[in-house]
């Protein structure tokens, strides 16, 4: 044999060729082989997922449902199984169903992206369903399932609480948990305890050939249940509380229509009264919030179906139905502050600055906190200050000037505590106690998009001042005069009903502020503990002996003494047969009226006052903690306080009397 | 040398002369088998579904097989001489059919390919690769060894030209692929000088480049082309198939997921799978031992097609030898490229494993006339006197 060089160069090239063929093989089938398999085992299969039915939202009894899952039959598409010619076919079909424009499907087939799966349209009848199957050549890829649709079956009760689920936003889905086809809780309790509540997806998964024909089930896991939350809601008190509130607010509108007519100042047309108020009940002994209403309100369901409009939604969130007001809403909070500088002001024995022409009175009763009020505060220094009563209240002690809330004590209380500031006690002896009570940030409570609040100082007003951000004046330091506004709860003082509660109710249980909570506990479906929300205090106030007690006496002044700014609110407590000094409920509440100036009119709004009442129930072992606020409400004896006091009948067992008209209090 | 290499030769017994090449006709009725059993493996749980009989596609490769080996038989039996007299017999009727499929063809896929024959769908095509490889030896065969004249390598360009230009018309890329590797394989073998290869080459290059500026190419033979370029994108359907061919060739692993047990081919993940993809086939279930397997059988097969060069009587055997082994060994490389994703998509059958009657039976006729070369080869090389024109 002899090949000539011809064929061997024929030969070495067909063994090159070949040799890389081999090689390739070899990296395909050995080097990357695990990569292959990989792809391999999951081109072959389909996983679906299967939506966990959400955990129940129960009262603080677990007996009654806020918040509950039911399976509703549905039209589910697949399209992974539809073939792309066939997707306009079923649009037509799917629309002529279901009643839906074939536009608004399309648009749902173009979110859910090419291989989406998801639920399409409102809940169907069990013959639809049927029919569906039986003509399954005009629906290719489409399933009839149960798919699960919350409800809440106690529509606008409590709805601030419980919140809503909705569609995932581009922050929610940036949750591993989350799919687009998922719903995610919104707002409230389903928003705060959606991981707990959102329980975990089950899947089945099929083995497919290339078609995506389903071949057989590999594996099927189902779905875990979401944990059952148990809130700290008592529903009686709730309910009681939102109606109360809304027969509050209607008052204060009466009030104000009464008030027009009277001083005849047609009111103008675009001119708008706002409907707004809030309520927080929560117990002293571990900051429960047993009731939370906040006006308006909505129906949490209209987010469960997905098809509110955004002009529906807009219109709502104008009215402003969306926000809790209890814990979102920033009110200055007036007088009602009064009873934190005067817990401060025992605390640290810090009597008023008097006056001098009135310095010799006040020297004859031969009391550290006697100061005499004349009806006008006159200081070097600083512009002449009214007192609401016209020429003044006269002489009175501290416990009297929260009974008359005197205006003129606080602030000299203020100035007291702004001369000796370096001395004595640091400038921020006020802030500093007023933020260990809560305000000025976060209180901590389980629910989302609660506001901080502001107790405004140097620090912050100095800020402002540099950054011009309009909140303070252009010239001039932060002076004595602030630090009066903050006492009688003006100025840039701002805070949240729940604040005021949490504060107030660690006035009186002892110096406890607690972290307020809305949740006991989650159980899961075999009634196992997931979760125990454990009553957790943030801070810790040693208050002077015998502190507690004279802040409750004072109190309780106010609604039942007869100088009381709230004295006419709380008449006839007891049932009208028992006069007030043989009323034992009576002794047993107390609480503080407030009427925060809202110096800033619009065009649109009037300046009109916000309107407060907290109190405290029983007080010689308090356990509840009332704050009612109302937005334009006028003043806070007149509106606030007879709301409160049909509140805290309700609680103590009295028969609870319309709320009607107080007395005009303090300014 | 020469002489030491005739005394080696001279010192073989007589008997050997009409010996048959045991080892050709061995890899054939392998590599033919496992062809069946594939067919069977890929075909039969589709068939299953449709209510077919399971084994009716490889029952149908069974009687192209019957074909097939009857015209190797056939071939073998007349001499090389004898061939090359009929040559131009040959040549004229695979033009006939290529003219013929032109007007009569029918349109399938896209393409004019087939003769309805009844039995099964010639392809004139696949006729025509055997058919070209005689008619470039015969006309090879009186060129001198390092002076082929540049106006012989133009007739060689005719000759293939024709036939060539009928196929563009259906058209055919991958056998215009086919005769342009085996016209150059042959013309090297006919003693071609390297400087004339090297020219037509670079003609080549540019012939092409204007036919793809020129839209001479169909976008589809572009995109087949250009296509495996670009793997990432699935949507080309080209990828898809060649994606779907490389993971099922991946999870065949070192010794495969067994016979019958290939999962991607068998759900159909796999296109074309008893046909350009077959060898996807043997990879997913006989893995990196049985993929590397067959590429040696084909090995040995060109090995033992060039030894029959080597011995052949005369140049025009040498020539059809040569053709041949260029032939089979540009279709494994091409279609097995194609497979584990190292060439474009271009549909040239694995000999004797993908599905289908024309390219078999024509594989086996030019393997039945190389046949015949090996039985009336000289006693005495060609390559032992250089120079000499037959």
């Amino acid at each position: 044999m002899n090949f000539g060089w011809r064929l061997v160069a024929i030969g070495t090239l067909v063994a090159g060729l070949f040799g890389i063929l081999v090689l390739r093989l070899w990296y395909l089938q050995v080097t990357e082989v695990e990569a292959s398999l990989e792809v391999a085992f999951e081109q072959r299969i389909r996983v679906v997922e299967i939506e966990a039915p959400r955990g129940d939202i129960f009262d603080n009894k677990g007996k009654e449902l806020l918040a509950g899952t039911v399976a509703t039959l549905r039209v589910v598409v697949d399209r992974k199984l539809i073939a792309f010619e066939e997707e306009e076919f079923l649009i037509q079909n799917l629309s002529a169903l279901l009643a839906i424009p074939a536009s608004e499907i399309r648009r749902e087939f173009e979110t859910r992206g090419p291989g989406g799966r998801f639920p399409l349209g409102d809940q169907i009848t069990q013959s639809t369903g049927i029919s569906v199957l039986e003509n399954i050549e005009d629906f290719p890829g489409v399933t009839i399932e149960p798919v699960p649709f919350r409800i809440y079956p106690l529509l606008e009760t409590a709805a601030h609480i419980v919140g809503y689920v909705g569609s995932p936003n581009d922050d929610d889905l940036e949750r591993t948990d989350i799919d687009i086809n998922d719903q995610v809780g919104k707002f409230g309790i389903e928003g705060s305890y959606d991981r707990l509540l959102r329980g975990t997806p089950g899947q089945i998964i099929y083995r497919v050939n290339a078609k995506g024909e389903i071949l057989g089930v590999l594996e099927e896991r189902p779905p875990k249940p979401g944990g059952s939350v148990i809130t700290t809601i008592d529903l009686d008190v709730q309910r009681f509380v939102e109606d109360t509130l809304i027969s509050g607010v209607l008052l204060a509108r009466q009030e104000e229509t009464a008030r027009r007519e009277e001083e005849q100042s047609a009111r103008r047309e675009e001119e708008q009264s706002i409907f707004r108020g809030a309520a927080v009940v929560i117990d002293v002994t571990d900051g429960s919030i047993i009731a939370m209403a906040s006006v308006p309100a909505f129906d949490p369901s209209i987010f469960s179906d997905g098809r509110l409009s955004q002009d529906e939604w807009q219109g709502l969130a104008e009215k402003a139905v969306f926000n809790n007001f209890a814990i979102q809403g920033l009110f200055p909070p007036g007088s009602s502050f009064k009873v934190i500088v005067n817990a401060l002001a025992r605390q640290r024995r810090i009597s008023p600055v008097l006056e001098a022409e009135y310095e010799e009175i006040v020297d004859q009763v031969a009391d550290p906190t006697a100061f005499f009020s004349d009806g006008e505060l006159l200081f070097p220094n600083t512009p002449p200050l009214n007192d609401w009563k016209d020429g003044g209240h006269g002489l009175v002690d501290l416990s009297e000037s929260l009974a008359q809330s005197v205006n003129s004590y606080y602030w000299s209380i203020a100035l007291r505590i702004w001369r000796q500031r370096d001395v004595d006690w640091p400038e921020n002896l006020l802030q500093d106690f007023a933020r260990r009570l809560s305000f000025g940030h976060r209180t901590g409570i389980d629910l989302p998009f609660e506001q901080p609040g502001l107790v405004p100082d140097r620090e912050w007003f100095q800020f402002n001042q540099q950054n011009q951000t309009g909140l303070v004046r252009k010239e001039g330091g932060w002076s004595g005069g602030d630090l009066m506004n903050i006492a009688t709860g003006q100025g840039a003082l701002s805070v949240t009903p729940l604040q005021m509660a949490v504060a107030y109710a660690a006035l009186v249980n002892g110096g406890t502020v607690w972290e307020p909570r809305v949740v006991d506990s989650v159980r899961d479906a075999e009634n196992n503990l997931l979760f125990t929300n454990v009553p957790s205090a943030a801070d810790k106030i040693d208050f002077r002996p015998g502190l507690v007690d004279e802040l409750k006496a004072d109190l309780n002044r106010v609604v039942n003494s007869e100088t009381g700014t709230a004295k006419k609110a709380f008449e006839g407590f007891c049932d009208d047969d028992v006069p007030d000094d043989e009323c034992a409920a009576l002794q047993e509440v107390g609480g503080k009226t407030g009427t925060a100036e809202i110096r800033q009119a619009t065009d649109r709004v009037e300046a009109i006052d916000t309107a407060w009442f907290v109190g405290a129930a029983p007080l010689s072992d308090p356990r509840w903690v009332v704050a009612v606020v109302i937005d334009q409400g006028g003043s806070g004896g007149r509106v606030a306080a007879p709301t409160a006091r049909r509140i805290f009948q309700f609680l103590m067992g009295e028969n609870p009397d319309p709320v009607r008209a107080g007395s005009e209090s303090e300014r | 040398m020469s002489q030491t290499i005739s005394a080696q030769v001279q010192l073989r017994p007589q008997i050997e002369r009409s010996r048959p090449d045991f080892v050709m006709i061995g890899i054939i009725a392998v590599l033919t088998a496992l062809g069946l059993l594939m067919i069977l493996s890929t075909s039969g749980p589709r068939l299953e579904a449709e209510g077919s009989v399971r084994a009716s596609q490889m029952i149908r490769q069974s009687t192209f097989v019957v074909l097939g080996v009857v015209t190797f038989f056939l071939a073998t039996i007349l001499s090389d001489r004898q061939w090359r007299l009929l040559t131009p017999w040959v040549y004229a009727v695979t033009l006939a059919l290529l003219a013929l499929v032109l007007g009569i063809g029918e349109l399938i896929g896209g393409a004019q390919r087939w003769i309805p024959l009844g039995l099964f769908n010639l392809q004139p095509s696949e006729v025509a690769k055997p058919a070209v490889i005689l008619g470039l030896a015969a006309l090879l065969a009186g060129a001198v060894e390092g002076q082929v004249k540049w106006s012989r390598i133009f007739k060689a360009f005719a000759l293939v030209g024709v036939p060539a230009i009928l196929i563009f018309l259906q058209p055919d890329l991958g056998t215009m692929l086919v005769f342009g590797f085996v016209t150059v394989v042959m013309l090297f073998a006919a003693g071609t000088d390297v400087r004339q290869i090297v020219i037509l080459g670079l003609v080549a290059i540019a012939a092409l480049i204007i036919a793809i500026e020129a839209d001479l190419l169909a976008e589809y033979q572009v995109d087949r082309l250009t296509g495996f370029l670009s793997p990432g994108e699935q949507t080309l359907s080209i990828n898809y198939n060649q994606i779907q061919s490389q993971i099922a060739i991946g999870g065949g692993g070192m010794f495969g997921q067994g016979l019958f047990e290939g999962t991607q081919t068998n759900l159909a993940f796999v296109p074309a799978q008893t046909t350009d993809f077959i060898f996807t086939a043997v990879a997913e279930q006989l893995g990196f031992a049985g993929a590397a397997t067959v590429i040696a059988l084909y090995s040995v097969l060109v090995l033992r097609l060039l030894i029959i060069a080597s011995t052949a009587r005369d140049r025009f055997g040498r020539l059809v030898a040569s053709g041949m082994a260029a032939m089979i060994a540009f279709h494994v490389f091409v279609n097995i490229g194609m497979t584990v994703g190292l060439l474009p998509v271009t549909g040239l059958p694995l000999p004797f494993l993908s599905f289908g009657g024309s390219f078999y039976i024509s594989t086996l006729f030019g393997l039945g006339v190389a046949h015949s070369i090996w039985i009336h080869r000289s006693r005495i090389p060609l390559g032992a006197v250089p120079g000499r024109a037959v």
